[in-house]
């Protein structure tokens, strides 16, 4: 982190300081070879997250949507395309890149405060204080009184707001989030959006999230990256002027169902392909 | 009870057994077991009809175990001073330094390269299949060898118990670094863990059920093939013991220490079991 170069901190810029993107994602390209051929998972995507911003990226299943997180999050080299966090190339793990993930990942060995900890004791903070620092993440996410419990004792929701705190304790400069709430049903969704909606305003925290709920997305985000199935190209970017602090109350008013209307439009396309795509793969392994 | 008596007391008198809970039915037939074993043998033991001590009177058998574990006859000394205790205890000390040893021995190389084998497809591909064809095999052959390469002492026998309880670790700590769910791997990952980190932090507790699997296994067969080799050849341990009797066909002593050794045995099992729940 130290080796961060000072992008945003140019002279004369002025005011416009802030106008300098956080996490630029140039031109990415990513291929797999499988036994049908290869597919082109993410096709030249770029992007940019400017800092405080709630950007989702929206897709059918199989867009390569987890591609393009896992390449973010630099858990996936041999890409074309460049990741970059404040002017720094990203090459593997970065540390101001914090990642949730879609499956249960909390430490089911480590009750909720060790787990949220977890990244503090990797950095070599001393228990005492990586303990204080853990309570102040439980707090945010609405998990006090759970902090000697394992989470086992806890709910689904519960253990995915244990990761998102334990993620959320690196202090990331930028949040990545791959379908963090798709194994929850739907209220508990909306409910836990508000939280995400409530935290990310209060940390003003940069964040990507990968989705494939409609709802979820408009909810959270100020602007929304459309991918297209196969090869996953951008549709369209969408921005989203609900005001803001939201709730999941929004859910219901006229503008959150004009977008929700507009954005199933470009993706309903693009989802019956992935499902015709699907389809007459499965009718050929048949034969 | 007289104006509803007739209501509510007839049905319940007669079916203790079917009231009573599980676990005291269970408790129940295992008494019934027991004592039907000790009269059995007993009755075999004063028929006469076999020989001389095949099948001594339990009692007979009692009175060896309290000489086994009470009657001092061996001399140590300790600080300075002589003290006079039961051989039995040397003897068992020897053959639990021998399982110690080998468990140790055996139980960390089984573990190091069990993480090896499960994270490196490359070593897996190469060395697994070797460990299922050399898994079952009774180890007990390879006696001659350890005899030759560590002696007639302790170390041949600690080498047949290391290389018993080898292979039982090995399998599991390979079978469990696998089933390590991948997100968690992921998890270590985004957090930037060097390899030591990885393993200490991430494999070695996720992997804790199937490392005491494993150390409970290869602990069953380090004692078997500690034992095994004691009998065969040596001058101490329990192993020796229990021949020792068999041989000057002191029957009533043979049966005590096979009885003791059983205890241990128990012992030794639930200390691994607490162990696993703490």
């Amino acid at each position: 982190m130290a080796a961060a170069p000072n992008a945003s901190a140019r002279p004369g810029d002025g005011g416009s300081a802030s106008a300098e993107p956080l996490l630029v994602v140039d031109d990415i390209y990513k291929q797999f070879e499988t036994p049908e051929g290869p597919v082109i998972a993410v096709d030249h995507i770029s992007l940019k997250v400017m800092p405080g911003e709630f950007l989702s990226v929206i897709g059918p299943s199989g867009c390569g949507k987890s591609t393009l997180f896992n390449i973010m999050g630099g858990l996936l080299d041999d890409y074309q395309g460049r990741v970059s966090v404040a002017g720094e190339t990203v090459k593997g793990p970065h540390a101001s890149i914090g990642m949730i993930f879609q499956e249960e990942s909390t430490f089911p060995w480590r009750t909720v405060i060790d787990n949220v900890a977890f990244p503090l004791e990797i950095a070599g903070m001393p228990k005492a204080e990586r303990h204080d620092r853990a309570l102040h993440f439980i707090d945010l996410v609405g998990l006090n009184g759970f902090e000697r419990r394992y989470p086992a004792e806890l709910s689904g929701g519960m253990r995915q707001r244990v990761s998102m705190a334990r993620t959320l304790a690196s202090e990331p400069k930028i949040l990545l989030m791959d379908e963090p709430f798709a194994a929850l049903d739907e209220q508990t969704r909306l409910l836990l959006g508000d939280k995400v909606v409530q935290i990310q305003q209060q940390l003003q925290q940069t964040t990507l999230l990968i989705t494939h709920n409609l709802t979820e997305a408009v909810q959270l985000s100020d602007r929304i990256l459309v991918m297209t199935y196969r090869p996953g190209k951008t549709k369209r970017i969408v921005e989203i002027k609900l005001p803001r602090p939201r709730s999941s109350e929004i859910v219901g008013s006229d503008a959150f169902g004009h977008y929700v209307a507009q954005i199933w439009n470009d993706l309903r396309e693009e989802a019956s392909r992935g499902l015709k795509d699907d389809e007459s793969r499965r009718a050929e392994r048949r034969r | 009870m007289a104006q509803t008596g007739h209501l509510t007391a007839a049905p319940a008198a007669p079916n203790i057994w079917a009231a009573m809970p599980l676990k005291r039915r269970v408790m129940w037939l295992r008494i019934a077991l027991l004592v039907g074993i000790v009269a059995v043998w007993e009755a075999v033991a004063a028929s006469g009809l076999l020989f001389r001590d095949v099948v001594p009177s339990l009692l007979t058998v009692g009175r060896s175990l309290f000489d086994i574990v009470t009657k001092p006859d061996y001399k140590v000394t300790l600080g300075g001073s002589e003290i006079w205790i039961p051989e039995f205890y040397r003897h068992l000390w020897v053959t639990t330094g021998e399982v110690a040893t080998a468990m140790t021995i055996g139980g960390l190389a089984g573990l190091v390269i069990g993480l090896l084998l499960g994270t490196n497809p490359f070593l897996s591909g190469a060395f697994e299949r070797f460990l299922y064809y050399l898994g079952p095999t009774p180890k007990i052959i390879f006696f001659p060898i350890m005899i030759m390469w560590f002696g007639v002492g302790p170390g041949s026998k600690v080498a047949m118990g290391t290389i018993s309880c080898f292979f039982p670790v090995v399998l599991s700590a390979a079978a469990g670094v696998r089933q390590v769910e991948s997100v968690l791997i992921r998890v270590g990952r985004s957090f930037r863990l060097n390899s030591w980190q990885m393993v200490t932090k991430i494999y070695l507790p996720a992997m804790r059920p199937s490392i005491i699997n494993g150390v409970r296994l290869g602990l069953g067969v380090a004692v078997i093939g500690t034992l095994l080799a004691e009998t065969k050849l040596s001058n101490q341990g329990v192993g020796f013991l229990i021949i020792n009797s068999y041989s000057t066909f002191d029957m009533p002593r043979m049966y005590a220490l096979l009885m003791l050794l059983f205890m241990v045995a128990i012992g030794a099992n639930a200390l691994v079991g607490r162990a696993s729940r703490g």
